[in-house]
């Protein structure tokens, strides 16, 4: 820590109301004893200085200079150690495993939690002397379980990142209300202005979803206190609660039980991908399809192609326009099989039939009708995401509450009492906002962590509104595009740097605690309504009474939520147990069906389907809605179905290329409405003719270096909060743009790559399709008398949702080289997942595989090294030795898989402060012009042996999980010991008909076995002449 | 009895021999001189700063990338190392076969063959990620276990190959220069000059005992070297061969490089001496038309060579059922790279085949123009077997292009730059033709002399 940021921490000692530096000491100060106070006095608790002083009874004098030098020498000691260690002294607890205290070299995992507006995971976060430096999901948490999405594991590098506000700021503006100026301010001259500001009347809040019942508290205490306003709105907001309000009266986003459905219908919902909780949905999908005697199937009704599009059994493209036709249609393909009223036939009457008219196979639209029929109460019929959000929206979503009511879903695999009721952002809530701005009502704007400036369209009015508020104040981390127009920037902390509570669904309460002491002079949000509230003597006694957000926190706990989940424990095991499970609370599992109150009959479409082309805007899996544009891990994560890194485009599929004369990367210019965007050109196979999809949360001006100039705000195509179904048309410009993809080519050329099965394929024989080889040896192999690694990878539940790939660049320390170097194949990624697109090319369905080092008994790569930097392990592991690495490259080019990845340049060097802090201190960072690949983790199998062997027990299967293992929400990965015969991956290998090993007949001999993928669609693959191409 | 033509022309006597060939030596160099080597010298410093920047800023400067890990620096490799097999091939092979037209290509041809193996040595050594930890690839004993070489991979067969064949045939040229440098010696009025060749000649007076000891180490030098004309390519194609990457794991490689590396190293021979030819006009008497003709013959030949090795290729991709083999060569015929398959195809196969005519074969003008064409065929041959092979292998998630750069271009165009200054420097500096060797054969092909004399 610098010198001067030890004098920023004791000028806010010696304030008098000391919140936001104290925030992280302890225990004598929540007692406030004179000994306390005194200390506060000097810098250094600990300092002998004091101690001299009271013998001298004089408070300047009395240091010898020989005393001085010592103890100068000592403070210079102390402060550089506090600067390595930034642990919070507060109590947070450890996940179970953990020694007493920090060990240097020893790593703690803390239970967290994340939410990013729509998603809320449980985590636990991984923390190495005092530093986050890998966030995973927490395996017993009720929701996610192992799955941590890429946002969640990414936004580890967010408090890293260096274009992070550091201190509260105030802008400046000229007359007509643009950004002159911005200034630093002190937190009391922000404060003393924003409480006068907020004297005067007229507050509102705006905010994203709020899931945090304590965040929600000091919200609402602020609220009593200042007569405020609290308006909810996210960009990727869609009509779901609303929908579910009006069908059953209850505003609550429904817990989905993919696991107990035999048939999802997915009209445009995103689950897999960007749609609702997708962690947790990845889990339960995987589950429902786990025993292939028994898979659900998955029908996907996809208007871009959608992670959840590329993960259906069957998938139909459609335009946005036509969602609404399809579920009325699948009503009307089952009316007379459910009983409805009449009224309802009378009104889907009109849809009998309308397959046609989709262009899709009528044999195929009914027989998903009869699917959903013979699965009644088993079976889940989801809409969502702003895919939905066409002008009937709301119609859509009320038909589809409709849908699983008679198909007595509700309450079975749709379960309203496990749902979030806190995901209750609108459109509306923004524009009734927006109005009140206008009318002169808001004398002071709050925002926290929203950003209309970037991702509300012009046509709102947002930014006119804004110059009639006198006082706008943002709580946020960056100086972004809404905070260069806020007056005062309240700096906040970063999530990791906060205390808080989460529930993510109904009676399931999660707990976030901070892995780190706030880097800089930031506060968090709540402490700031904490401060202004008590400053302005205002509000309910406890917004008033807590110096820190910790003790609000502590409090509300301890006076409110414990007596709902307590069960009578005493408070202190009670919140010990809490911090270290994670959570609390349990899960509903099933409901009872709910009273449909909706009117179907009167439901109508008034959404056209007669433009040449609509525009579709989507969230990618990386990106969402840019928020996290900044972190170069997300940027640099492949479209989890394009593969194309660093940029957003417009798909259209290839018969419209084709009749425009479109190649790949030529740029389009798209106009919606009076609005216009130039984007290139994405040739996307399957999607529908009379589609163009752009990704939202890109084209970010103020999110950081990083995401500077990286693709075009789409948001600005969007018109009063409708993303879906308008009309767009477009022209080339003539210019050119090269998109980026790490996947080379997009079809298997005939070779046993990725094997896939149909369901009738695999009654047949559960090897189906799998062309074993006869392959032998004239020596007789490696002897592997200890350990053996290895490793399952299971296709059929693999959804490609690519968290393996950040969790592996979060353990691994690989680096990011940025769209320029992508493009001249220099990715560094250790895993990544291919994915093949299969059958016809208009209509074409995608397949996934995860691929890292094969760990090969015959590995190619060992026998051509000439300095044996990369050897074979006694465990099988086929080890790289980055010092002894020369950098040939040979074995790069030797390797079937090509999975080594070659450090072209110093990339470590270029490593920003102080995003070095991320960097796992476990794993060497490589210097340049050594090859680098997947290690297995290496580092994890030591840490798990050691472990066992301290504990003096064999180890067992399940103790070492490789990074993408423990971050993957499926089990699809699989890793152990295959000298174990009882372990999972020994089973695999033995027993698994469905496993093979990629490239076979190469005789690699690889340790990773793959499972056929499995399509459940009801056909039978045809018999290809003469074995596999 | 069938007519000889004379291997030297113009009536030379034995002293217009050792006039002739020492006065490029010993005059001022001419303008043209000059020009070209400060040419060639700006591009060997242009080189020079080429390879100080990849190393300070890192390989990644060149295209090389994933899928294709190597790329310009191997092929300049493999292009220089086989432009040097001719010169060992005239001056060994041809000697132990009593081939007399030999005697007056075969010290610049040798000249040529070691500057082309430094050329190429320096590929090796700066195409690594570490260049400072080369010696790392050389077994000497150390204090890490002792650590060894990976005596498996026949990256360390070349580094042992390239390395014998640069010594080897360094000494066989060296000695071979021994009694011409005794010449120029002799010749030489000024005292440093004559200090200089007198150290360079190793004190050589030309008594008959030495020259009983020189044609003896001579012949066990051509004995020694002529089994790396064979081995030095064979072994750099195991570098490709050995692996198992479809497209270069390929039994034929041995065979069809040596006879490529003959192939270019002859075009080589041919471009050097129409420009020799030209520099200096009284060469001409000694290189004649009918050496060149014969060298266009073996060019010929080992054009048709390497065109059945083609062939072969693909009959055994198809022959052999593997499709990643067969995919690998449908995509080098019609591929993203099927230009430069197609541009290697016509240089080395098709535009030889012009020499099946006396007149062409006979014309400077065109055999230097063929030439050109051959050796832009054969560093395509090596770019087709490198890259085409590497950039769509197994995986097709894996398919890639190279990434051709700046600095691709920079080292390729550079590594002519030093070639060509230290060869004009050596024209310059020593006897481009072999006096010693020259004045024997004379009288070959001379009427009024006895026949058999030299046999």
């Amino acid at each position: 820590m610098s010198n001067t940021e030890n004098k920023i921490q004791s000028d806010n000692e010696n304030r008098k109301i000391e919140r936001d530096s104290t925030y992280w000491r302890s225990f004598e100060e929540l007692n406030n004893t004179p000994e306390f106070q005194k200390s506060l006095q000097t810098e250094f608790m600990s300092s002998p200085l004091r101690e001299e002083s009271k013998d001298e009874g004089s408070e300047t004098d009395g240091v010898a200079r020989r005393d001085f030098l010592k103890l100068m020498g000592a403070s210079i000691a102390l402060t550089s150690a506090a600067g390595c260690i930034r642990r919070p002294v507060q109590k947070i607890v450890p996940y179970n495993k953990q020694p007493e205290e920090v060990t240097v070299g020893v790593s703690n995992w803390y239970t967290s939690s994340y939410f990013d507006g729509q998603e809320g995971l449980g985590l636990l976060v991984k923390s190495r002397e005092g530093r986050p430096v890998h966030i995973s999901g927490n395996p017993k948490f009720p929701l996610n379980g192992n799955g941590a999405s890429v946002k969640a594991q990414a936004s580890l590098l967010g408090l890293y990142e260096p274009n992070r506000l550091q201190k509260p700021f105030r802008n400046l503006f000229n007359e007509k209300r643009t950004n002159k100026e911005t200034v630093g301010v002190s937190w009391e001259e922000l404060d003393t202005k924003v409480v006068e500001s907020l004297q005067k009347g007229g507050v509102a809040i705006l905010s994203g979803n709020i899931s945090s019942p304590s965040t929600k508290a000091v919200i609402g205490d602020f609220k009593a206190g200042f007569n405020a306003d609290h308006y909810v709105w996210e960009p990727l907001a869609d009509d779901v609660v609303e929908a579910q309000a009006s069908s059953y009266g209850e505003a609550v986003m429904p817990g989905f039980r993919y696991d107990k459905a035999q048939m999802i219908v997915s009209i445009d919902a995103d689950f897999l991908g960007t749609w609702g909780p997708t962690m947790t949905n990845n889990k339960r999908f995987a589950d429902g399809r786990r025993n292939i005697d028994k898979m659900s199937r998955l029908v996907s009704f996809d208007s871009t192609y959608s992670l959840t599009g590329a993960n259906a059994d069957i998938r139909f493209r459609i335009k946005p326009s036509q969602q609404f036709d399809v579920v009325m249609g699948l009503i009307s393909e089952i009316v007379g099989k459910v009983s409805v009223s009449d009224a309802v036939k009378t009104a889907v009457a009109p849809y009998n039939g309308i397959a046609d008219k989709l262009g899709i196979s009528a044999e195929a639209f009914k027989k998903v009708a009869a699917d959903l029929v013979k699965n009644q109460g088993e079976s889940i019929v989801v809409a969502g995401g702003i895919q939905t959000k066409t002008k009937d929206s709301m119609a859509l979503q009320v038909a589809v509450n409709y849908l699983n009511s008679i198909l007595g879903n509700d309450g079975k695999t749709v379960v309203a009492g496990a749902g979030n009721k806190n995901l209750t952002a609108s459109f509306a809530q923004i524009k009734n906002l927006i109005a009140k701005m206008n009318a002169g009502d808001v004398k002071t704007l709050i925002i926290y962590r929203s950003n209309p400036f970037y991702s509300l369209s012009a046509d709102l009015g947002f930014a006119e509104a804004l110059k009639k508020v006198p006082t706008v104040v943002y709580s946020n981390d960056k100086m972004d595009e809404t905070a260069v127009n806020a007056h005062y920037v309240a700096t906040d902390n970063h999530a990791l740097e906060t205390w808080g509570d989460s529930e993510f669904a109904t009676g399931v309460y999660g707990i976030h605690q901070p892995l780190i002491r706030t880097m800089y002079d930031t506060r968090s949000f709540q402490l700031s309504l904490m401060t202004w509230a008590y400053m302005a003597k205002v509000g309910p006694k406890r917004i008033q009474e807590f110096e820190t957000y910790y003790d609000y926190v502590r409090n509300l706990w301890k006076t409110e939520m414990a007596a709902k989940v307590a069960g009578g424990k005493d408070f202190e095991s009670f919140w010990n147990g809490f911090l270290q499970e994670g959570f609390v609370g349990e899960l509903a599992t099933t409901g009872s069906a709910r009273t449909f109150k909706g009117d179907v009959s009167s439901l109508k479409k008034s959404q056209s389907s007669d433009a040449t082309f609509e525009l579709a805007l989507y969230p990618t899996v990386n990106i969402g809605d840019g928020t996290l544009a900044n972190i170069g891990w997300l940027q640099e994560l492949p479209d989890v179905v394009t593969k194309i890194v660093w940029d957003n485009y417009a798909c259209v599929s290839i018969k419209t290329a084709e009749a425009n004369k479109l190649r790949e990367g030529d740029v389009i210019e798209l106009t919606v409405g009076g609005n216009k965007l130039s984007l290139p050109t994405h040739i996307q196979p399957g999607l529908h003719d009379q589609v163009v999809a752009v990704a939202v949360g890109y084209g970010r001006t103020h999110a950081g270096d990083v995401a500077k100039g990286i693709g075009q705000n789409a948001f600005t195509l969007a018109q009063g909060g409708l993303y879906a179904g308008l009309p767009v048309e477009f022209k080339k410009t003539g210019q050119k743009i090269e998109l980026v993809t790490t996947q080379g080519h997009d079809s298997m050329e005939g070779r046993q790559i990725v094997v896939t099965a149909t369901n009738k394929d695999i009654q047949k024989s559960k090897d189906a399709n799998i062309h074993r080889h006869h392959t032998w040896n004239i020596w007789s192999g490696h002897q592997y008398n200890g350990h053996k690694w290895g490793m399952a990878i299971d296709l059929n539940t693999c959804t490609g949702c690519s968290a393996c790939m950040t969790a592996c660049q979060s353990e691994n320390n690989t680096a990011v080289v940025g769209k320029k170097y992508v493009m001249q194949g220099r990715e560094m990624h250790w895993i990544r997942i291919d994915r093949y697109y299969t059958g016809d090319v208009e209509n074409a369905s995608a397949v996934f595989q995860p691929l890292m080092c094969q760990h090969c008994d015959n590995a190619p790569c060992e026998t051509v090294c000439p300095v044996v930097a990369t050897v074979h392990s006694s465990e099988g592991l086929n080890e790289q030795i980055y010092n002894r690495c020369v950098g040939t490259r040979y074995c790069s080019n030797n390797c079937p898989y090509k999975v080594r990845r070659f450090n072209w340049f110093n990339y470590a060097k270029l490593i920003e402060k102080p995003m070095h802090m991320a960097l796992n201190p476990e794993v060497l960072v490589r210097a340049r012009g050594v090859m680098e690949k997947c290690t297995f983790c290496v580092q994890r199998i030591k840490e798990g042996k050691n472990k066992a062997k301290i504990e003096e027990r064999p180890l067992k299967d399940g103790d070492i999980k490789t990074a993408c293992e423990a971050a993957c929400p499926t089990q699809t990965i699989v890793f152990g010991d295959l000298n174990d015969e009882n372990s999972r991956v020994a089973k695999v290998f033995k027993a698994e008909p469905r496993a093979y090993e990629l490239l076979e007949e190469w005789y690699a001999k690889p340790s990773v076995r793959y499972q056929t993928k499995i399509k459940n669609n009801d056909q039978v693959t045809p018999k290809k002449g003469g074995g596999h191409a | 009895m069938l007519k000889r033509n004379p291997l030297v022309l113009g009536n030379k006597t034995l002293k217009d021999v050792s006039d002739d060939i020492c006065a490029p030596i010993e005059r001022i160099p001419s303008k043209e001189w000059m020009g070209l080597f400060l040419g060639a010298k700006g591009l060997f410093i242009f080189y020079i700063l080429t390879i100080a920047m990849v190393i300070s800023t890192g390989i990644g400067l060149l295209g090389v990338n994933h899928p294709v890990a190597w790329g310009t620096m191997i092929i300049t490799f493999v292009f220089w190392v086989g432009i040097g097999h001719a010169g060992t091939l005239i001056s060994a092979i041809l000697f132990l076969f009593r081939q007399k037209w030999r005697t007056s290509v075969a010290r610049s041809a040798e000249a040529m063959t070691v500057f082309a193996v430094a050329t190429a040595g320096i590929f090796p050594l700066i195409h690594t990620g570490r260049p400072w930890l080369d010696f790392w690839l050389f077994p000497y004993p150390n204090q890490r276990g002792p650590l060894w070489v990976n005596f498996r991979s026949p990256l360390l067969w070349d580094v042992f190959a390239v390395s014998t064949y640069a010594t080897v045939s360094s000494v066989f040229w060296i000695v071979g220069m021994i009694p011409d440098l005794a010449t120029v010696r002799d010749r030489a009025k000024n005292a440093i000059r004559k200090k200089i060749y007198g150290a360079l000649s190793f004190g050589w007076r030309g008594t008959a005992k030495q020259w009983s000891h020189f044609e003896m180490i001579y012949l066990v030098l051509a004995g020694l070297s002529t089994p790396l004309v064979l081995s030095v390519h064979t072994i750099v194609s195991f570098d490709f061969a050995v692996s198992q990457l479809p497209g270069w794991h390929t039994t034929i490689f041995p065979p069809y490089f040596v006879a490529g590396a003959i192939f270019s190293g002859f075009a080589m021979v041919i471009t050097l001496m129409t420009l020799v030819r030209i520099g200096f006009p009284e060469f001409k008497n000694y290189i004649t038309i009918d050496h060149m003709e014969v060298m266009n013959k073996i060019i010929m030949m080992t054009g048709l060579m390497v065109g059945y090795a083609y062939g072969a290729e693909f009959l055994i991709a198809w022959y052999s059922g593997n499709d990643y083999e067969r995919y690998v060569f449908m995509n080098r015929a019609m591929g993203p790279y099927a230009w430069s398959y197609w541009i290697m195809v016509s240089c080395n196969v098709l535009v030889p085949q012009l020499f099946w005519f006396k007149k062409i074969r006979r014309s400077i003008p065109i055999m230097f123009v063929v030439s050109i064409f051959v050796n832009i065929g054969m560093w395509f041959e090596r770019f087709v077997i490198t890259v085409t092979s590497l950039h769509r292998d197994f995986l097709p998630s894996n398919w890639g292009q190279y990434a051709w750069s700046i600095y691709d271009t920079a080292i390729l165009v550079g590594s002519f730059g030093m070639f060509f200054t230290i060869f004009l420097l050596y024209l310059r500096v020593l006897p481009a033709i072999s006096i010693a060797e020259v004045k024997p054969v004379l009288n070959v092909g001379k009427e009024d002399e006895h026949h058999g004399k030299g046999h």
